[in-house]
């Protein structure tokens, strides 16, 4: 850790004469105030708006010009920034983002911050609003969470909010969040560690800490809902598709672990459960996925979506889905199963961690989530160890009826009045 | 905040080399060849079977039944139903992917090195022994019908779609998705797939390809045992010649209440045998191929229309398409389709700036060894050598292609290579929006078409 409180992780792996340079910022759309939703990803835009020393646009332009890919995104609970160079330009890497944190206010404008709005905006039509289905994450969280608390409001905030969103409120979010004592930063690949190690104290040793980082809002809520919450949702889709969605324990902890192995045992491969079941022998979906959001901000997110069959009414899918629920819940997997999504386990997190921008992102993840980069060394025994009975004790206490959000997709009349 | 006190751009240290691993092949007496790619500090193997049986292979009336074939393999052999098939494979951590594009059908795999001998058997065994089952061939087929609906309801999905109907000509079949439109696809019958398997998949022509951490030896010893014994050859692909449409014009596929209209423009570009392959790469990625690259930087960071422009190359066993590509605001879609054409025609107008070039050629020949940092990416990377039959050494002097482009050449490439009077623009937006104004531009006749059911 430097004395202005980065913390910085270093991971070498000379296969390949490429670098990766990773930034966690402990701040995503969790940390956002109401009425300023979409500013942690609207500041993350800025980021590339030019600094004291690096013109608009320049920093894609110098990593893009020294051969390296980099880019940036927002999540719940923080914003990443990330950079994959040859080795030889790791300290181009450095410069630019410790320029950025030093630096970035004076150089902001009223032109860069609307011209970067009307980009956001055009993100989220694209991504959003002009997508079959596009609304189903934004619209789980407002369900799955109250108002008030911060994983209620999407990640990409509101139009309205975006509008409202001045000069002055982008500083003030820079001057409370971005600060060498609130992030992480990470350095994978092919250099040497001293001379590393002497660039970082060179470029980011200088900048100041913030010892006033405000404390993030509270997030503490209910394990479970208390009753299922359903929403129809018409939509301009030509299948139904059925979204489900509960709460569960944060990210980190056993209980999540093992909904991370239902994940795999309902949905990872034509051997799940639901491919078998749902896709192959009932034909009633045309697809099915499980899957989770890593988030530690009071619950976690366990989620399932399939998509009907052509014919198919949605509520008998809907029913076939609960009853592979219930029937795993209750017997538990076979070991057999086990056995399957171990070893499919095993295959996957060695061909994460092959690329040294996906092991640096998880060091960067450990580190500012839970201060515990050795935590990537037991991703699989952590897996590994979870047996029938807690998977069993997992699904009983967060995969219920009373804790579970329902969203159906339905294909809607279109604005002209065709199908 | 303090300022950092170092205003300069730091210096860049000195390049470590870096060389494409090299690798050996093998020709079995069957006909299939056998690249074997060991790589340093693997801890994966990957198995990628490539066979002369994708879309090019089959006849227009069956479109699609390389690739319906190709999905069929994983759904069971004679010995193992879909059922056993998936749990055979996956109690190994291994999840078989087979599919097809124009030029190739590939069947693949990734798993432990422990597991290479047992997966290499169960791949082998499905594409010699498929099953075929009636009751899949059905479900398949209609996944693929209602596949086929879902991408049609995403306008960008949509949008390149209609881009390849329009902007080749009549006759030539890369106009339609290699895995086939429903009219065709509707048409298939479990006769066709097993026909086109008797006919197209055997071991002459075929390539196996092993990278990762393997022992040569015991690799050896495994395909002789899985291998040998499978016999044939097939007809092979039918020689695709690539047409365009026609002389500029625009084409709205009218998606009403769209928010954004997705654009598309273009026209015929290069097959992957062309001479001008590395200028092409360079011009492109100068025009709209890196972030800073002209497209991006004037539609994104200085008009704000869009959250990204493009434009690129589609080279394959005969030409495929240039095209440039943006999804922007329904009200500045006009604009944005002036832009672009404006763009292409500077692009040819004057030669590119020294800086524009060195910036290209830097990020391409940069970004080389991060396409080959992963195990499957480096076997991938073999595959347009066995497929398109490049030079072994296609990888090893790739950066030395890119360098060799200078301004005259990429200049030429441009004047060649973008043909403002051929440009097809697709528009999928609300066209009561947005076609008095594309009218107003006056660039060539506009026509609006229903999107499809």
């Amino acid at each position: 850790m430097l004395p202005n409180g980065l913390r910085v992780i270093l991971s070498r792996d000379d296969r390949a004469p490429i670098v990766a340079v990773n930034l966690w910022y402990d701040v995503g759309s969790r940390h956002e105030k109401p009425g300023k939703t979409g500013f942690a990803h609207l500041f993350e835009h800025m980021m590339f708006q030019g600094s004291e020393h690096v013109a608009k646009g320049e920093h894609f332009a110098l990593v893009q010009a020294a051969g390296g890919t980099g880019n940036a995104s927002t999540w719940l609970d923080r914003t990443n920034y990330f950079d994959a160079l040859p080795s030889h330009e790791l300290e181009l890497a450095l410069w630019l983002e410790s320029d950025r944190l030093a630096s970035l206010p004076p150089a902001m404008t009223q032109e860069k911050l609307d011209n970067q709005r009307d980009v956001v905006k055009n993100e989220r039509r694209w991504g959003v609003d002009n997508q079959p289905y596009g609304t189903w994450d934004e619209k789980l969280q407002g369900l799955l969470f109250p108002e008030g608390h911060p994983y209620h409001h999407p990640v990409l905030g509101s139009m309205a909010d975006l509008d409202a969103a001045s000069l002055a409120d982008v500083r003030d979010f820079f001057a409370a969040h971005y600060a060498p004592n609130n992030a992480v930063l990470t350095i994978a690949g092919d250099f040497d560690p001293p001379a590393a190690l002497a660039m970082v104290e060179r470029h980011f040793g200088p900048i100041k800490a913030n010892p006033l980082i405000p404390p993030p809002p509270s997030t503490a809520i209910d394990p479970i809902i208390g009753a299922e919450v359903r929403e129809i949702v018409p939509d301009r889709v030509p299948l139904p598709r059925v979204y489900a969605a509960y709460r569960t324990p944060v990210f980190g902890s056993d209980g999540f672990d093992a909904l991370e192995v239902v994940v795999d045992l309902l949905g990872s491969g034509r051997a799940s459960r639901l491919y078998r079941t749902l896709v192959r022998e009932q034909q009633l979906a045309q697809d099915v996925t499980t899957f989770t959001f890593p988030v530690i901000g009071g619950a976690a997110i366990f989620a399932i979506w399939a998509t009907a069959r052509p014919g198919v009414d949605h509520e008998a899918l809907e029913a076939a889905l609960w009853a592979e629920i219930d029937r795993l819940a209750g017997e538990g997997p076979t070991d057999d199963e086990l056995a399957r999504v171990r070893n499919l386990h095993a295959a996957s997190v060695e061909s994460s961690l092959e690329r040294v921008s996906e092991r640096a992102d998880r060091l960067s993840m450990y580190t500012c989530l839970f201060d515990q980069p050795e935590r990537i060394n037991t991703e699989v025994s952590r897996y590994l160890a979870i047996d029938a009975a807690r998977v069993r004790d997992a699904m009983a206490a967060s995969l219920r009826t009373d804790n579970r959000v329902v969203l159906t997709y339905l294909p809607a009349q279109s604005p002209d009045g065709a199908a | 905040m303090t300022s950092t006190i170092n205003p300069m751009r730091p210096p860049a240290g000195i390049p470590r080399p870096y060389r494409f691993p090299s690798f050996t092949r093998l020709q079995l007496a069957n006909g299939l060849t056998v690249w074997m790619v060991p790589i340093a500090g693997s801890t994966l193997v990957n198995v990628h079977l490539l066979l002369d049986a994708g879309a090019a292979a089959e006849d227009e009336p069956h479109g699609g039944v390389a690739a319906l074939t190709a999905q069929l393999l994983v759904t069971g052999t004679q010995r193992l139903d879909a059922s056993a098939f998936a749990e055979a494979t996956e109690r190994l951590g291994i999840e078989v992917s087979s599919e097809s594009s124009w030029d190739s059908a590939r069947a693949a795999f990734q798993a432990l090195p422990q597991y290479l001998d047992q997966g290499l058997a169960l791949l082998v065994e499905m594409i010699r022994e498929p099953r075929f089952d009636p009751v899949e061939f059905d479900r398949l087929k209609a996944e693929r019908l209602a596949e086929i609906l879902q991408l049609r309801a995403e306008p960008g999905r949509l949008a390149d779609e209609a881009f390849l109907l329009h902007a080749f000509a009549a006759d030539t079949p890369y106009r339609r998705l290699s895995a086939g439109i429903p009219e065709t696809v509707e048409a298939l019958s479990r006769e066709a797939v097993v026909g086109y398997h008797d006919r197209h998949y055997h071991p002459g022509g075929s390539h196996l390809v092993i990278a990762g951490s393997f022992d040569p030896e015991a690799v050896a010893a495994s395909v002789e045992r899985h291998l040998a014994a499978w016999q044939g050859s097939g007809p092979g692909h039918r020689t695709i010649v690539s047409h365009a449409a026609g002389s500029r014009r625009v084409v709205i596929v009218d998606r009403p209440g769209s928010v954004q209209s997705e654009i598309r423009l273009g026209h015929l570009g290069i097959d992957r045998y062309d001479p001008r392959y590395f200028s092409a790469i360079v011009m492109s990625t100068v025009v709209g191929g890196m972030f800073g690259s002209r497209l991006n930087r004037r539609l994104r960071e200085e008009l704000g229309y869009t959250y990204g422009a493009r434009c690129g190359f589609d080279p394959r066993r005969s030409a495929g398409l240039f095209s440039a590509a943006a999804a922007v605001q329904t009200e500045v879609t006009a604009p944005a389709i002036g832009e672009l054409v404006a763009l292409l025609e500077a692009a040819r107008a004057a030669p590119f700036e020294d800086r524009e070039l060195t910036d290209a050629r830097n990020y391409q020949v940069g970004i080389f060894p991060l396409r080959f940092e992963s195990t499957g990416g480096i076997a991938a990377a073999i595959e347009p050598i066995a497929v398109y039959g490049l030079a072994d050494d296609f990888w090893q002097t790739y950066r030395d292609g890119l360098e060799a482009v200078g301004a005259a050449e990429a200049h030429a490439a441009a004047v060649e290579l973008i043909r403002p009077a051929e440009l097809i623009i697709v528009a999928v937006g609300d066209a009561g929006a947005i076609r008095n104004e594309v009218e107003a531009l006056d660039i060539g006749p506009v026509e609006v078409v229903p999107a499809p059911a």
